[in-house]
């Protein structure tokens, strides 16, 4: 019996070992492009296309991204990189803003009609992207907001599925909290903002980093929004310059992939519990 | 008495200021952009005239009988029949080891999804580059005497489109998965192993079935993902070779920006969300059924 049970441990032992096997093997595609990406980035071209580990190294594809600008402006992937950030981060901010503002009615405040907007939120999500990009951007030229932040932001200020989520949370917050809140004379907004936000920290850094991430990639409507490399985010002059005059240089390519993948990495790594944590949030619910 | 009126009165009013700006939002950037998309859709309208022409349905009707549409039609079915197995095997597999560890399961958990951050420019480079006629992966392929035409053969474009973007979405559907597995009570495993059911049978009678509604959820997002591929083909690609990676998105990108058909634009999107809208509700018939 003592025999069996030992050999049924090894067994298991060993079915566990080729589990972590298969784990770091498959581990090794998904990993593979970036790190082949920032290889390929200090290559010199010659060895980009057909060897992995290279002879020698060089900083010229990144002097042309950050130095050699030929569009007028002097160096417009710094400024790209800027506008990327400053999109990205406000769209976040107004997100997560609206996000619980509306959310936190549609959890705690009782008004009629509210049952037709948490209706009218979940219908919102079903509707395709493709449907509004025509008219979203005549709206945005009538506007005269083509080639402006404000017209790059407008679509993705507020977002049903961040007021779906906070709703959702703010719901299992103790009803006593917000009453205490109110007899200290505390106004809606400085309980949404002073009691319910610090207690929902990870369903904010959730929608905070999700939200950040979606616009760091938005690529279709930036592309159709912006003319000007100026105001160009990053993914759209990135894009432009592969397609257009860097289109055979695949160093300097490789080098701007870097510079707008770095940023995301760097919010990835920070933030990756919350990033698993919101993926199993979204699975579970269906 | 009244106190307490006034203020469910005033709470009310509290209840509509809050959600005020989400409303007004909502008109102005959803509700009203549907409406014009619609009311475009059936007119004759260049971007750049002042000129608009009600023509009913022509412009719907020109659509189905547009080559390109059903071309690109195609590509997606070819997209989806690619991506959509593919990235299921492959992700509940993952999932599958995942749940198997408790040491440095988040680790694991963390690398799969790097790629779920990668932002689409960025990795359309990278794939582009590396499955070139002369790539690396062709280069080490040529050690065994075979090279793939990964993104210049009309035969293959759109399954390595579809590869690349099983590779993005990996690691995402199998945190789907993971956390359907975790939602599965241990004590079900337990009573069937009393009952003398071996592994396969457990998976097959237990995995699989309360697995539902994360296949179902799966096949939601990535049938809408599939019909609204853009990025990836535009940038390696540009539809090509001879069409073979058009989508859906960017012949709608085409005739709208680059030909400013305007109302054709929208016609062809509004039958593109149609058939989205139909693929998600008949999958939801064929997936979709009620644990307990």
């Amino acid at each position: 019996m003592e025999r069996y049970t030992l050999i049924r441990h090894d067994f298991r032992s060993y079915e566990k070992l080729l589990t972590y096997l298969l784990l770091s093997l498959g581990l090794i595609p998904m990993v593979f492009p970036y790190i082949w990406m920032v290889l390929a980035s200090f290559k010199v071209p010659a060895e980009i296309f057909d060897r992995f580990i290279p002879t020698s190294l060089t900083l010229e594809h990144y002097r042309m991204i950050f130095l050699m600008g030929s569009t007028g402006s002097a160096n417009p992937f710094i400024r790209a990189l800027a506008n990327s950030l400053l999109v990205s981060s406000v769209t976040t901010l107004s997100v997560v803003i609206f996000g619980a503002i509306t959310g936190y009615a549609l959890a705690r405040l009782r008004f009629k009609g509210r049952n037709l907007l948490n209706n009218f939120i979940l219908f919102q999500m079903l509707f395709p992207v493709v449907l509004f990009l025509i008219p979203r951007f005549l709206l945005v030229t009538k506007l005269g907001w083509i080639n402006t932040y404000q017209g790059m932001i407008a679509p993705f200020m507020m977002s049903a599925w961040a007021i779906f989520l906070f709703r959702q949370f703010f719901r299992t917050i103790p009803q006593e909290l917000i009453d205490a809140a109110r007899i200290d004379g505390c106004s809606e907004l400085r309980i949404i903002f002073q009691v319910m936000l610090p207690l929902s920290k990870s369903v904010t850094i959730i929608v905070a980093v999700f939200t950040f991430m979606s616009m760091w990639d938005e690529f279709l409507w930036y592309l159709i929004v912006t003319k000007d490399y100026n105001l160009m985010p990053l993914s759209v002059l990135l894009g432009l310059f592969t397609k257009g005059e860097y289109s055979s240089y695949p160093g300097i390519q490789t080098a701007g992939a870097t510079l707008l993948t770095i940023p995301i990495l760097i919010i990835f790594f920070s933030f990756r519990k919350f990033f698993t944590e919101g993926i199993a949030l979204s699975g579970i619910k269906g | 008495m009244i106190s307490i009126l006034a203020k469910v009165k005033s709470n009310e009013l509290v209840g509509y200021g809050l959600i005020l700006p989400y409303l007004i939002y909502s008109l102005i950037i959803w509700v009203y952009p549907l409406m014009w998309g619609i009311s475009i859709a059936f007119k004759r309208w260049n971007i750049i005239s002042t000129e608009k022409t009600f023509i009913g349905l022509s412009n719907f009707i020109q659509v189905i009988h547009e080559p390109l549409f059903w071309i690109a039609f195609k590509n997606t079915l070819y997209f989806m029949v690619v991506f959509i197995p593919i990235s299921i095997f492959l992700s509940l597999s993952v999932a599958l080891l995942l749940n198997r560890i408790n040491f440095l399961r988040s680790f694991f958990a963390s690398g799969y999804l790097i790629s779920y951050v990668s932002a689409g420019v960025a990795y359309s480079i990278v794939f582009n580059l590396m499955f070139s006629g002369n790539g690396i992966i062709n280069t080490w392929l040529s050690g065994i005497g075979i090279t793939i035409p990964w993104f210049s053969s009309p035969k293959i474009a759109m399954a390595s489109i579809a590869i690349i973007v099983v590779w993005k979405f990996l690691g995402y559907y199998s945190l789907i998965f993971l956390a359907g597995l975790q939602s599965i009570p241990k004590t079900i495993y337990e009573s069937a192993e009393i009952d003398g059911a071996g592994r396969i049978t457990q998976f097959f009678r237990i995995t699989i079935p309360l697995l539902n509604p994360s296949f179902t959820i799966i096949f939601i997002f990535a049938i809408m993902l599939s019909f609204n591929v853009f990025t990836e083909p535009y940038m390696i690609t540009g539809g090509g070779p001879l069409d073979s990676t058009q989508t859906f998105v960017m012949q709608i990108y085409y005739h709208t920006f680059t030909n400013l058909h305007a109302g054709y634009g929208s016609s062809f999107a509004i039958i593109v969300a149609a058939i989205s809208f139909a693929f998600v509700f008949f999958i939801r018939k064929i997936v979709e059924k009620d644990i307990s």
